[in-house]
């Protein structure tokens, strides 16, 4: 295509996610400003900034809910800008959400096999009349491997809504990781945990990061977690880029203490998710009138 | 709890349902056998098998893949319109063409041949309406389809297409349910077949339905229905997925309405109304939304409660010399509404909510097993 | 050529008033609810059901007419409570699905009262006259309902701009939760929604069943499919466009209806097409063709679900 050799990656060949001058507009309220990043295979990145900082929106853009207003993205030197949320699946991205959207009719079982649907070679008629069932037997046998792995086997005929809100978070995890991912992105993926949980979650990312030979892109507010276990981390503040670094640089960052209200580093990551100062709470999704 | 469940195992709830489906069948045969073919026993087995299929195959759209579709008699008069069409004999066409010269169509198909087409036919025409409309939300898409089936309706009525359609005229002497009775020599009928192959036919039908719901793309269509963005993010073409579950819900819906102008041995496109639709759409809720058994036992009940069971409401009854106040035409049907509505504002799990016969046998065991341990 | 056009422009005006009376029912409901209220149009059939049996009565019809109107109201308002109020946390599906269970009871309703049977509507004086405007006579009924539509339209817009209920179903429109949070009472809210609708409905249905002369149990549906086709096209939940669209659709079918006659006078065909068969069809493709070009109606607003 001619719009992969105008817009050919970085140049580097490890870099997995490109996001370049990415630009999310509703009406007159400029979600994601000017973004630009990468992601390098294998890394743990971080997209942190206050509530309405517009992370949910590039998470948004780059896998295809929302068509970015301008710049583009592209994976593995691949341009994706545009192309419809399933596209990108299949390429390569998978991702969870902040507000737990699990198949809410389904077993644990059955949303982590629905997730494979899309690796399949049958279509509905050789599947309907059971000519694929070396296919399914497969994917059945892949995805108890997968539970077993993250730890959700037991639960497996469990209804996925009736799991404790923890599970859930792993169980989307696990339903993303099912569609063969080669980049990970997480939402907010410790929302609502205590710091038990967060800190297992931790480790539990950097497992399957390993195991599964991905690169990981994260949304959190949970400040431990994310100096925790990133690479690096992106600060983004109004939908703009404000600092980017290691951890140890982000944390002193002047920009970055700023954004967060004043509110020292150390208290803002030791504080309870829901006690944090929410500043401009509510235009985390600007919806267009 | 350790059964493998790399193979989905045949397990003998499932067994023991198909042997209770079995019985049934065989049941219907000796009874027509048996009983006189007059029985409104018959008349609602018929009637009840035609609504299955409908019913089924509007749960498959609306139940299983959350598209909530009201085109459901537009897609039966196509099937019903392209069976009669193409096979009535054509020593009859002059008859029934009378204002038309005869028709334009001048042979005949078998009866399987015209019913394939019929659900083909109907098909078609849910994809191109598909185009439009399957990108609207819930309840734009439910009042397009309805319009949709309200346009058909009048096409189909429209003078100029009579030589096809036998315009506002009814279609009628095409083969039907009866002419599955095997006659012999003398035309006696030796076998009764006129239940059993409608039976049959509904039966092989809803299990192709079943088989596809139960494959990867009927997981992949509930996960449409249970949260649309999330499907999409697992890599789920909504477009084509949804197109796919309009399409063969269509596809059978065309089929029933071929078996229904079986069942009425006539067709006329004024009846297939709106009417229809919500009435098929109640037995859908009352048997519960995205259960197979649920509207296949909702068909019946329904059939046999409207053509049967509840037919002395309509009309006067003394009791001991006393007149029961309020029965008179039309109490049945209001009686009916009430039920309905009683089961939409109370029980909106339906007879079986999401349930199907397997599992109630499963569910007992599992019952039994919890109170063992 | 305006000759043979302009009677059926003028009964369109007509029927296009009347359409746009119930569409108000049908944008405003939505407007609050999200719900399509399949059972709309039935309670305008009602409506011309209980006027028939109360002129039936002996009762004077001046008494008839306001009588007539509150019963309506009430009707609304009696459906409100007992079959969607309940299941207003539950899934949208659910409460389209009692809305067309409502609008089946009502018709069975009626069809078991009245025995199914036509019942001829009373002549209400005046309107039933004959007039003949522009050399096209016609009955008064006709030159009255676009005028009294925009009455009562420019009322109803005034009620909601300016006084304290009109504010609250603004806000219970845009935002359901937050207004209940601000200590809006939605109950009353969504039933002096359903009351308004519903008299407007009722309004309709005095004009048209005198106009039609007729009621049966199904006079209800069509009207209410062409009067909630017209809420889409104008727009949902906006009342401006809902008349708009009204009026546009009323108009539209009434051509349709004498396009064989108008195309033949014109020269055009040379033979009956039987075109009239469509008048009702030609709504719902105007529906599909505007749902796929402009999902949002005319004036409606956009909206986009969050992730």
């Amino acid at each position: 295509m001619s719009a992969e050799i105008k817009r050919p990656a970085n140049g580097n060949a490890e870099c997995v996610l490109h996001i370049d001058h990415l630009t999310m507009r509703f009406g007159g309220v400029v979600a994601v400003d000017d973004l630009t990043m990468d992601i390098n295979r294998g890394e743990i990145v971080a997209l942190i900034g206050p509530n309405g900082a517009g992370k949910t929106t590039a998470f948004n853009a780059v896998t295809g809910v929302y068509t970015p207003t301008s710049g583009w993205v592209s994976l593995n030197g691949q341009d994706i800008t545009g192309k419809r949320p399933d596209e990108i699946t299949k390429l390569g991205i998978a991702r969870t959400f902040q507000n737990i959207r699990l198949f809410s009719s389904m077993t644990v079982f059955d949303n982590v096999l629905t997730a494979r649907h899309l690796r399949r070679t049958s279509n509905f008629l050789t599947a309907t009349f059971r000519l694929n069932l070396a296919e399914e037997k497969k994917m059945r046998q892949e995805t108890e491997q997968l539970l077993r792995e993250v730890g959700l086997f037991e639960l497996r005929n469990e209804k996925a809504t009736s799991l404790p809100y923890g599970k859930q978070r792993l169980l989307e995890i696990a339903r993303a990781l099912s569609t063969q991912p080669k980049l990970l992105l997480l939402d907010e993926p410790a929302a609502g945990m205590n710091p038990q949980e967060t800190e297992e979650l931790g480790e539990f990312i950097k497992q399957i990061k390993e195991k599964f030979d991905l690169t990981v892109f994260l949304i959190e507010h949970h400040m431990n977690l994310v100096m925790g276990i990133s690479d690096r981390i992106y600060v983004i503040d109004f939908g703009k880029q404000i600092a980017m670094g290691t951890p140890a640089e982000v944390q002193e960052n002047p920009a970055v203490i700023a954004a967060y209200l004043g509110v020292d580093e150390d208290e803002a990551a030791e504080a309870p998710a829901d006690a944090r100062p929410e500043a401009r709470d509510g235009n985390e999704e600007v919806s267009p009138e | 709890m350790n059964n493998q469940l790399t193979k989905k195992k045949i397990d003998s709830a499932t067994i023991l349902s198909a042997v209770i489906v079995v019985c049934l069948y065989v049941a219907v045969f000796i009874a027509e056998q048996l009983i006189a073919p007059t029985s409104m026993l018959f008349t609602v087995l018929k009637k009840g098998a035609t609504y299955a299929l409908v019913a089924v195959s509007m749960n498959l759209c609306n139940g299983f893949t959350g598209i909530f579709s009201l085109g459901q008699a537009g897609f039966m008069l196509l099937g019903a319109y392209t069976y009669g069409i193409l096979t009535l004999p054509v020593a009859e066409r002059v008859n029934v063409y009378q204002y038309y010269g005869g028709g334009l169509v001048q042979f005949t198909l078998p009866w399987f041949v015209a019913m394939l087409l019929g659900g083909l036919v109907a098909a078609l025409f849910a994809f191109l309406i598909g185009l439009p409309v399957l990108r609207l939300k819930s309840d734009y898409l439910a009042i397009a389809t309805l319009g949709f089936a309200e346009i058909i309706r009048a096409i189909f009525q429209w003078d100029k297409l009579g030589p096809i359609t036998n315009g506002s005229n009814m279609l009628r002497l095409f083969p039907n349910f009866n002419d599955f009775n095997i006659r012999g020599a003398d035309g006696q009928v030796t076998v009764y077949l006129s239940t059993l192959v409608p039976l049959l036919i509904a039966g092989a039908c809803i299990g192709i339905i079943v088989m596809l719901i139960n494959s990867t793309f009927g997981r992949a269509l509930k996960a449409i229905r249970d949260d649309e963005i999330a499907a999409e993010a697992m890599g789920i073409r909504l477009a084509s997925h949804k197109r796919l579950a309009f399409c063969i819900s269509s596809f059978f819906a065309g089929i029933g309405g071929a078996m229904l102008a079986m069942y009425q041995s006539t067709v006329q496109a004024k009846g297939f109304t709106t009417a229809m639709t919500y009435e098929i759409l109640l037995i859908v809720v009352i048997g519960g939304i995205g259960s197979v058994t649920g509207s296949c036992i909702s068909s019946f009940l329904f059939v046999a409660a409207s053509e049967w069971w509840l037919r002395f409401l309509d009309q006067k009854q003394m009791i001991g010399g006393f007149e029961v106040p309020l029965l008179r035409n039309g109490f049945r049907l209001v009686v009916f509404s009430i039920i309905i509505m009683i089961v939409v504002l109370f029980f909106r799990q339906g007879i079986m909510g999401t349930r199907e016969l397997p599992d109630l046998f499963r569910g007992r065991r599992k019952a039994k097993g919890g109170a063992k341990s | 050529m305006w000759n043979t056009v302009f009677p059926y422009v003028l009964s369109g005006i007509s029927v296009g008033g009347q359409y746009a009376l119930i569409a108000i029912g049908y944008t405003m409901v939505y407007g609050i609810l999200r719900l399509i209220n399949f059972a709309h149009g039935d309670v305008f059939m009602v409506a011309g059901i209980v006027m028939v049996y109360m002129a039936a009565s002996g009762m004077p019809l001046w008494l008839c007419i306001p009588l007539v109107l509150v019963a309506t109201a009430l009707v609304g308002f009696i459906i409100e409570r007992v079959a969607y109020k309940p299941l207003r946390s539950a899934p949208r599906m659910s409460a389209m699905i009692s809305a067309i269970g409502v609008s089946y009871t009502l018709q069975n309703l009626v069809l078991y009262i009245t025995g199914g049977l036509n019942q001829l509507y009373p002549t209400i004086p005046w309107i039933s006259d004959s007039v003949t405007i522009f050399g096209a006579t016609t009955k008064m009924v006709t030159i009255v309902t676009p005028v009294l539509t925009v009455i009562l339209v420019v009322a109803l817009v005034m009620l909601i701009n300016h006084t304290k209920i009109g504010m609250a179903m603004r806000a219970v429109s845009r935002d359901f939760e937050t207004s209940q949070l601000m200590g809006i009472k939605i109950n009353s809210v969504i039933s002096a929604t359903f009351v308004i609708g519903t008299f407007l409905a009722g309004v309709a249905s005095l004009l048209y069943f005198t106009n039609y002369t007729t009621v049966i149990q199904t006079s209800g549906a069509m009207p209410g499919l062409k009067a909630f086709v017209a809420a889409v096209f104008g727009g949902i939940g906006s009342i401006p466009g809902a008349v708009v669209g009204a009026f546009i659709i009323g108009i539209a079918e009434n051509i349709i209806k004498g396009l064989d006659i108008i195309l033949f006078k014109a020269g055009i065909i040379s033979g009956p097409m039987g075109l009239a068969t469509f008048s009702d069809a030609f709504t719902f493709a105007l529906l599909i063709v505007i749902l796929a070009v402009k999902p949002t109606g005319l004036f409606g607003e956009k909206t986009t679900d969050k992730v």
